[in-house]
């Protein structure tokens, strides 16, 4: 397990998202492939805290500051953000898709390409 | 103190084992025509990706994703499949033509991806030959008091090698530590996120009111 293999999950991930949210035509399903590509990004970053030093931590000598050590895990910090951006995203999104259904019987985009009444 | 940041071999197993289940369910979502099954499928990877913070030693972001995403974002969706009757048919299948266009951009995309990671030089950890920051990272350490230019600075030095609290592995309380970023780096940022939160329940709770005159 180093940085490299972590990408490559994640860019594995990611993929597989990019795929679902252009190919499917049930809104649900996109927005489960849209998940995906959020949690993709996550473990980027994460794998970037865990396998990279902060900028405080190269080249000290002898003693290392405390708050350098809370710089190596800015990623963990990053992570939360877009967990909560996530969060309320999923929720935005799926009442959008009731609102849609109950407008207009479908949840499938081709049906939807206009957002007229 | 070199080899402290190596993986154990059993790491390494463990997590090709992760990131298999995780990208085969992946997989499933964006193939299965049912879409609860899709759902159930997605709560899996959710799990797997739990497992993948564990592995990158950030316990809080792990037991958070499954807090928000396994027991949260899985649980919404899999209501609004069941509310929605329209989708006990499950999903139409996929154009042809235009899942070659997403399988390609998917591909491209994935190549550039793979491309960058093993070709760019990353700033590695192992890199780092300090041993007080070593020691600060896998966790053996000790804090202390200085005197810089008449200001007191908490410093990390190497634990004693005998004491059994301060063998390396797991950075400490990374917990603790991601608390005290966002309460002090990222305090701001906190507190809008959290405003975001409540903007974005109130607005899908808007759009889902049926006002009185229609019901």
């Amino acid at each position: 397990m180093n940085l490299e293999n972590v990408l490559l999950v994640s860019a594995l991930i990611f993929a597989i998202g990019i795929y679902g949210v252009l190919s499917r035509r049930n809104v649900v399903t996109v927005l489960m492939s849209l998940e995906l590509m959020f949690n993709a990004v996550v473990v980027a970053a994460v794998a970037f805290a865990r396998f990279t030093p902060s900028a405080g931590l190269v080249g000290s000598a002898g003693t290392v500051e405390v708050e350098a050590l809370r710089g190596a895990l800015t990623g963990h910090a990053f992570a939360i953000f877009v967990i909560a951006v996530a969060a309320a995203e999923a929720a935005l999104a799926l009442a959008l898709v009731f609102a849609m259904y109950r407008a207009r019987e479908t949840v499938e985009i081709t049906d939807a390409a206009t957002m007229r009444h | 103190m070199t080899g402290a940041f190596e993986t154990p071999i059993a790491a390494d197993i463990v997590f090709w084992l992760v990131s298999v289940l995780t990208v085969g369910a992946a997989l499933l979502v964006v193939t299965l025509r049912d879409v609860f099954k899709a759902a159930v499928s997605l709560a899996v990877s959710f799990v797997g990706v739990a497992g993948l913070f564990f592995l990158l030693q950030a316990e809080f972001i792990g037991i958070v994703q499954i807090l928000v995403y396994v027991g949260g974002v899985s649980i919404l969706i899999a209501f609004a499949v069941m509310l929605i009757r329209d989708m006990a048919g499950g999903s139409l299948p996929v154009r042809k033509s235009q899942g070659v266009a997403a399988a390609t951009v998917a591909t491209l995309f994935f190549a550039a991806i793979v491309f960058t990671s093993y070709s760019a030089d990353w700033n590695r950890i192992d890199q780092i030959d300090d041993p007080a920051a070593v020691a600060g990272l896998v966790g053996a350490y000790t804090e202390r008091e200085v005197m810089v230019n008449g200001e007191t600075v908490r410093v990390v030095e190497p634990a004693d090698p005998s004491d059994p609290a301060a063998q390396p592995g797991v950075l400490i309380d990374s917990t603790g530590v991601v608390g005290t970023l966002l309460i002090r780096e990222y305090l701001l940022p906190f507190q809008i996120i959290g405003l975001v939160l409540v903007a974005s329940l109130i607005g899908g709770l808007m759009l889902m009111r049926t006002r009185s005159e229609e019901a």
